[in-house]
């Protein structure tokens, strides 16, 4: 079984290897890397929890200044389907408490020779500066309003299953909520644009950073006509730990006008499916009703798509197959 | 007496409508004759051939950080680098610490100066108390200690109902008030100028309408009081557009700057979370750079600074959002007001040398900035077509944190003599027994 499962996936990855050698952004993936990785990750998605020698010898350190749940038990569990040797650090018992820098902790860190380090912090930027600064390979997790670029991948993923095909040109997709603080929109948007969808966000204006529409969207201040006719609806977080209070009066009047009710979702397409990146305000983002029951919420298989597409990164970023390392010039 | 003749330069002396090849004669550190083919013979003779001369440059905002900052800046430190950049007079900022809201550190910084006696260093006092814009400081002790004007920079007064009375006072004390304008309201933790670039960084971002408010809050109570106002680094089309209406009504007691970086460079700097872009006010969009430089060529503007705010490195290492706000400047700022618009057709080098000479000068009303007979023989002579590197780390200042690092600039200062004496040749630092 063992040798006739990593064959399996050794010929799903047919010797390609993706064009960074850190994530910090979406914008990084060419349309030949998005292939790769979702080739892969549905491999490894096909083979479950199958623990694979592929990473052996490979250290990660989730490197997480900013509470976490799914995403770092998600990076945390793949790399140890892979045979890595992983290690937490979070703010609240890192050196950072102690007043030492991003910067300072990601070199220490990289100095047990790491091969990748996941990093989440709530300040844009940070993973895509600490990678110049390291030796390992940097997956950005999350950095304040900016991106959360394995969140994307993972979201596309999961419209392109729903879909079918290899793009999603003719594809409506609808992103309601809090545009302006949600990186999960900064990683998503690019990977959809890139992907040929038609995509509408629906939000109060203050919830939208400027120029916003420069991403390619169309922007709708009714929920109602950014839902009609859509073949996905993405609803976001009020994200009231990353400043959205004051932006709304209320959380009620929020979920009245913009909460995605099942009224409101039978105005898309009959086939629609509903997505959310979690964690869902139950009646505030999404009614109840629609989170876990409804056959059309895809938010589940989000979670699980996003296990493999971690293991994707992680085996194509820390094994590659033309041996490149990352050059990295310390500024 | 000692004499020192400049042969065979390209002189360019705004004040005096001079703009063509000329000698100068220094004698006992004054400006003794500026005529062609000068005859006289001197103690020492540079030949300025190919070269300009021009009076030394004066910039208006300069963070000299002592006393309190000294990792950042000392005073000599800053006059190095002004030496290196050509620039001979600095008006220093109250935001030191302590801030300058009393006599005592207007003293020191006048002391300090007077004894390294490298560059002519005018302090201003700060507007209220701890620049914590409660209270009005001492402003005519801060004018009779030597400040030349009074100013919040860094922070803006914010309730103008005390802007209105600090006006009133300057113009009772007869003292400049130069205003830092930023409503914080509309910042409210914005670090970048609020722009498709910010959209893309996903940072917290300041709308223009921040500097716009506060500059028109500004020059109607300028124009209520009859106050002298001085707007310092303005960087919007609405701050221009209201400055340009304000002066067109007639308006003679507001004047305008904009520092160099503002009309160079655009918010796209900070791509790659780059913080030595940060700065108050941001890096702005491509149509506001337009809107300024319009505003220069129509004399809307009367100066050009620096804002020279050097920062230790850790500072600058932080994230983007916890970054110090600021760039250095001062051995950059002739060559990026030559490179950017001299280079690039917006103005003649007359124009661009008169607004970093006699009409900073104006403005704070000292006796500097020219080439007349009799006036203090500071001078700079630079090589126009010079083209350079920016390296940062080889700053003369403590701060290195340049924005224009890495950008090649056309234009350096050969020498820089003040009082009639050499203090930089030919990049180093000429150290003369004082």
């Amino acid at each position: 079984m063992s040798d006739a499962t990593e064959k399996d996936l050794i010929e799903i990855r047919a010797g390609r290897d993706v064009s960074f050698f850190d994530l910090h952004s979406a914008e990084q993936i060419t349309a030949a890397d998005l292939d790769i990785i979702l080739d892969v990750a549905r491999g490894f998605r096909k083979h479950g929890t199958y623990k694979f020698a592929f990473n052996k010898g490979c250290s990660m350190v989730n490197c997480f200044f900013e509470a976490s749940t799914r995403t770092m038990s998600s990076f945390d569990l793949s790399a140890k389907q892979l045979s890595m040797d992983t290690s937490n650090v979070g703010s609240a018992n890192s050196s950072t408490k102690k007043g030492e820098s991003y910067l300072d902790t990601a070199e220490t860190l990289d100095a047990y020779n790491l091969k990748v380090i996941v990093v989440r912090a709530k300040e844009a930027g940070v993973p895509e500066v600490l990678a110049r600064h390291v030796n390992a390979s940097i997956i950005n997790a999350g950095d304040g309003w900016h991106e959360h670029p394995t969140q994307g991948l993972l979201d596309v993923l999961t419209m392109l299953d729903h879909c079918g095909g290899k793009d999603l040109k003719g594809k409506t997709v609808t992103i309601v909520g809090d545009i302006m603080h949600s990186r999960v929109f900064g990683s998503l948007v690019r990977l959809l644009k890139k992907l040929g969808a038609t995509v509408r966000v629906a939000a109060p204006e203050t919830f939208l950073p400027a120029h916003v529409e420069k991403f390619g969207i169309t922007m709708h201040h009714k929920v109602e006509e950014a839902l009609a006719g859509a073949d996905v609806v993405y609803a976001l977080r009020v994200q009231e730990e990353r400043g959205a209070n004051g932006f709304i009066p209320t959380l009620r009047e929020y979920s009245k006008m913009y909460g995605i009710s099942k009224k409101r979702l039978d105005m898309a397409k009959p086939n629609v499916i509903l997505m959310h990146p979690g964690p869902v305000r139950r009646d505030i983002d999404v009614h109840s009703a629609l989170v876990s029951v409804d056959e059309r919420s895809h938010i589940l298989r989000q979670v699980e798509n996003g296990m493999a597409v971690r293991k994707a990164l992680l085996w194509l970023m820390a094994n590659r197959m033309d041996g490149r390392k990352k050059s990295m010039v310390r500024k | 007496m000692t004499t020192l003749l400049i042969k065979n330069g390209h002189v360019i002396d705004p004040a005096n409508g001079i703009d063509g090849e000329m000698d100068v004669l220094v004698a006992d550190g004054k400006i003794a004759k500026v005529a062609s083919g000068i005859k006289d013979k001197a103690d020492d003779t540079i030949d300025a051939k190919g070269l300009v001369v021009t009076p030394g440059l004066i910039d208006l905002q300069v963070h000299v950080r002592e006393p309190g900052r000294e990792d950042k800046e000392t005073i000599e430190t800053a006059s190095w680098a002004a030496l290196a950049g050509g620039v001979t007079s600095i008006v220093a900022m109250p935001n030191t610490r302590p801030v300058a809201d009393n006599q005592t550190v207007i003293e020191f910084v006048i002391k300090r100066a007077r004894e390294l006696n490298l560059i002519n260093v005018y302090p201003t006092g700060a507007i209220t108390k701890g620049e914590a814009g409660h209270e009005l400081a001492e402003i005519n002790e801060l004018k009779n200690a030597g400040a030349v004007a009074v100013t919040d920079d860094g922070v803006d007064v914010q309730d103008e109902g005390l802007l209105r009375r600090a006006l009133q006072y300057t113009k009772t004390c007869d003292i400049l008030l130069m205003s830092h304008c930023e409503v914080n309201n509309l910042t409210d933790g914005g670090v970048m100028h609020e722009g498709w670039v910010s959209t893309q960084l996903g940072l917290p971002a300041t709308p223009a309408a921040a500097e716009d408010l506060a500059v028109c809050k500004n020059l109607m109570l300028a124009q209520n009081t009859g106050a002298r106002l001085h707007l310092l680094h303005n960087s919007t089309k609405g701050a221009t557009e209201a400055i340009r209406a304000a002066k067109k009504a007639g308006a003679k007691n507001i004047t305008a700057e904009v520092s160099v970086q503002h009309f160079a460079l655009s918010d796209e700097e900070c791509f790659g979370y780059n913080t030595n872009a940060k700065m108050y006010p941001p890096l702005r969009s491509r149509e506001h750079i337009d809107a300024i430089i319009a505003g220069i060529k129509d004399d809307t503007f009367d100066a050009f600074t620096t804002d020279h705010a050097p920062h230790i490195e850790p500072e600058k290492l932080e994230p983007f959002i916890d970054a110090a706000f600021g760039s250095t400047g001062l051995e950059t700022s002739f060559a990026v007001m030559n490179t950017y618009l001299v280079e690039a057709g917006h103005i003649s080098l007359a124009k661009g040398i008169s607004k970093m000479t006699v009409e900073p000068a104006k403005i704070v009303r000292i006796n500097k900035g020219t080439l007349s007979v009799g006036a203090d023989a500071d001078i700079a002579i630079f090589d126009v077509k010079a083209k350079w590197v920016v390296d940062a780390k080889k700053s003369l200042s403590k701060g290195k944190n340049c924005v224009f690092d890495g950008k090649t600039l056309v234009g350096r200062a050969v020498k820089t003599i003040v009082g009639g004496v050499v203090k930089f040749a030919d990049g180093r630092a000429v150290h003369t027994a004082s």
